[in-house]
């Protein structure tokens, strides 16, 4: 990076570089093995974990991985997310309790509505870049939280919205059991994965990359850059809206602090420790972090923060491409040594 | 859906082996009277963070004396021999409550699940005890909307709520001369509440709240707000504050010397560990309404000498309500013969408990508000305090009937 920029690269330059091999190489068997790897995981893991965990790692992973379409691919570090996740998270809800159609058209309308308020948000918040970017969507996170915790004849307030049903064509089994609820609301959280790894590869992907790298040259290659950046931010906001709206429908109520800044953090972290411009380091992330603190209220112990603080710490100071960024690195390494 | 063409085959895979569970799974009843043979009590609460003191491990400690006076009052004669403890911490996060709740009555077997503080938390593992058709006693929430709006047939209200502290302390200390009100409020649910509550109950008693003044949430700096209280020099500051918040609150009072001036202060949520870590010369004469007090009389100091024992410190009212939870959730397993939590339901509703938590208790059939005498508590001063912990005087009782909301004012329907 020698050329002054005016959008700062979060990434380091080496795995900047991998991002863009990622693209291009990644055509080979083991694209196809990984998915199937990761598939089989998703499929798996409510026989692993306990079931509502399950769905909450499901659901946080999607969030991260459309934060990693901001922070990773295009190189705008939101810390507002939460705006999406939490709004769409009450209109699912609010959806689910008064209209009682099947929870995917809730988690729909809760998702569209995200996209809509992410069209105003970003077209105001896409004009400026690194800390300042942040900042203003910050600023638009808090003004919603406060907005729903003052409303609360709709939202509940501080008491969050209560008794949001699951109905799924009075199919019992997935409205009472969280273990067939997993397998019905997978599909969302697939599909979510898949929009997003179909954005990233395609050509509008690569704008974007291109505009992460070096805003500058891609606006003198004739791309509107301030549009991209405006659709990827919905692109985001709608990907974030599925996850919160599936995570709403889980847990049966929406809590206030879906929508406080900490959330927009949670998932800054999670994609950091995964390993941001990489996709599958937010499904990682969420692995870790939602199965660690799971682990760690149970276990009596009284410093949850403390543990996953330190954890944050040791991966952005030795690992600093996150967990799955260092794997890949490794791998990468490997390969072209036996070449 | 471009996954189906490659992921066929461990679809048909995992959904056979899915099939194969669905046969084999799911909870087994063994044809007892009790699930598994056992009873298990599941502490919730947060075990790590701001309410750790007030409930907490302690909590856990208390209902484990609850078991073993059980176990000694009916030794052989008990429906059941086999009663286990699990606790869980939710960090007063919703969504972790929420997803303990449903692993402690899934997966630990949880009979009932007890404590749960924090409103958000509270409604939401009411929620659950409400899909799952299993007890839920809670203690450590103020809301009223548990037996209200969002009451259910499994969920039971035990230690206190924001009417009874916003009714006992407005009524008592209007009563008590203090005519002219300015209430400081917290502007969050809990908060507006409160401040609705105590005005009624003001009003109500002959007094008048002159002006209510919203605060930030979470706030440090109160000063402003206090001045501006202050300025129609009313008789008595209500706060609504509670926690850190209180604190503060109460050095910015003291520090402003409006006491001085004639200006005293109520609170509205008080627990006797905020006493105790703030200091008990900072609070003196300040006046709120306690569920029940350790030192209060005999019953209750054994009681809290035998607490002291196993934790070394003196216990809250919300550790001696989880006890006393505790102790009648097995009372009732006893008379029912079983835990099937229909029957247990049946064997609470409408019965009239004393204990040493309850006094004159009774656990109302028609919004599970369990009703029990409440107290006006005056903070000592400094002077006065002849031991530690020894930092509140009990002003008058007030009794079960007045002490909290009528169940006909409830907007409950089970």
């Amino acid at each position: 990076m020698t050329a002054p920029t005016t959008t700062t690269s979060v990434l380091p330059d080496a795995s900047a570089k991998e991002v863009h091999a990622a693209i291009t190489e990644g055509r080979g068997w083991t694209r196809w093995a990984l998915l199937a790897v990761g598939l089989v995981a998703a499929l798996a893991l409510p026989w692993i974990v306990y079931p509502p965990i399950a769905m909450d790692i499901a659901a946080i992973a999607l969030f991260a991985v459309a934060l990693d379409i901001l922070l990773g691919y295009t190189g705008l570090l939101s810390f507002g997310q939460a705006a999406f996740w939490g709004s769409s998270a009450y209109v699912t809800g609010l959806v689910a309790i008064h209209y009682g159609v099947p929870f995917p058209v809730a988690v729909l309308a809760g998702a569209l509505f995200a996209m809509a308020l992410a069209v105003p948000i970003g077209y105001l918040s896409v004009r400026r870049s690194g800390i300042y970017f942040a900042m203003v969507t910050l600023a638009f996170a808090q003004m919603l939280y406060f907005l729903a915790n003052k409303w609360s004849d709709v939202t509940g307030g501080e008491n969050g919205l209560q008794a949001v049903p699951k109905n799924f064509f009075g199919i019992e089994l997935v409205e009472t059991d969280a273990f067939y609820f997993y397998y019905a609301a997978l599909p969302i959280i697939l599909f979510g994965m898949w929009a997003a790894w179909r954005i990233v590869h395609s050509p509008f992907g690569r704008v974007l990359v291109a505009i992460r790298d070096n805003a500058p040259r891609a606006r003198a290659l004739g791309y509107d850059v301030e549009r991209y950046k405006l659709i990827a931010f919905v692109l985001s906001a709608g990907l974030s809206g599925l996850g919160g709206g599936v995570f709403a429908i889980s847990h049966g109520f929406v809590a206030l602090g879906e929508l406080h800044w900490t959330t927009s953090g949670e998932a800054v972290l999670i994609t950091v420790l995964g390993g941001i411009g990489t996709l599958w380091g937010g499904i990682v992330g969420a692995l870790v972090v939602v199965t660690m603190s799971d682990q760690l209220t149970s276990s009596g112990f009284d410093g949850i923060g403390i543990i996953t603080g330190s954890v944050f710490i040791v991966v952005v100071l030795l690992f600093r491409r996150g967990i799955w960024g260092t794997g890949r690195h490794a791998w990468f390494r490997w390969r072209a040594r036996r070449q | 859906m471009n996954h189906k063409k490659f992921a066929a085959g461990t679809v048909a895979l995992a959904s056979g082996a899915l099939f194969l569970t669905a046969c084999g799974g799911g909870p087994s009843s063994s044809g007892g009277d009790f699930t598994d043979d056992k009873i298990v009590l599941a502490v919730l609460n947060d075990q790590s963070g701001i309410y750790k003191d007030l409930s907490g491990p302690n909590s856990v400690k208390a209902v484990e004396m609850a078991v073993a006076d059980f176990k000694k009052k009916y030794g052989d004669d008990a429906v059941v021999d086999d009663i286990e403890i699990e606790s869980a911490d939710h960090q007063n996060e919703p969504d972790i409550a929420n997803t303990k709740a449903q692993e402690l009555y899934d997966r630990k077997g949880a009979d009932v699940i007890l404590d749960v503080p924090t409103s958000s938390a509270a409604l939401a593992v009411a929620n659950q005890a409400k899909t799952k058709k299993k007890l839920f006693i809670d203690i450590g929430a103020a809301t009223t909307e548990l037996t209200g709006a969002q009451c259910n047939k499994y969920t039971f209200h035990w230690a206190y709520d924001t009417y009874m502290l916003a009714n006992g302390t407005g009524t008592s200390v209007t009563e008590g001369g203090a005519k002219n009100w300015e209430l400081v409020y917290p502007d969050y649910e809990f908060g507006q509440d409160m401040t609705d509550q105590f005005s009624a109950a003001i009003e109500k008693a002959g007094g008048s709240v002159d002006g209510t003044i919203a605060t930030p949430f979470p706030n440090d700096n109160f000063a402003t707000f206090l001045t501006k209280a202050a300025s129609g020099e009313p008789d008595v500051i209500g706060t609504m504050q509670a926690g850190g918040d209180l604190i503060n609150v109460v050095k910015q009072y003291n520090e402003a010397g409006l006491r001085d001036r004639g200006i005293d202060l109520a609170v509205g949520l008080m627990f006797i560990t905020d006493i105790h870590s703030l200091g008990v010369e900072q609070f003196a004469g300040t006046t709120f309404t306690d569920a029940w007090y350790w030192n209060m009389d005999e019953e209750a100091r054994a009681w809290a000498d035998r607490f002291t024992e196993e934790t070394d410190t003196r216990p809250s009212f919300a550790h001696a309500a989880n006890y006393s939870a505790a102790l009648q959730y097995l009372e009732a397993v006893q008379a029912a013969g079983t835990d099937n939590a229909d029957k247990v339901v049946d064997q609470l509703e409408g019965k009239k408990v004393d204990d040493v938590f309850l006094r004159n208790g009774e656990i109302r059939a028609e919004d599970h508000r369990v009703i029990h005498d409440a107290y006006l508590a005056k903070v000592k001063d400094a002077d006065d305090v002849k031991e530690e912990w020894d930092y509140e005087e009990i002003v008058a009782t007030i009794p079960a009937e007045e002490a909290f909301r009528p169940a006909e004012d409830s907007d409950c329907s089970m």
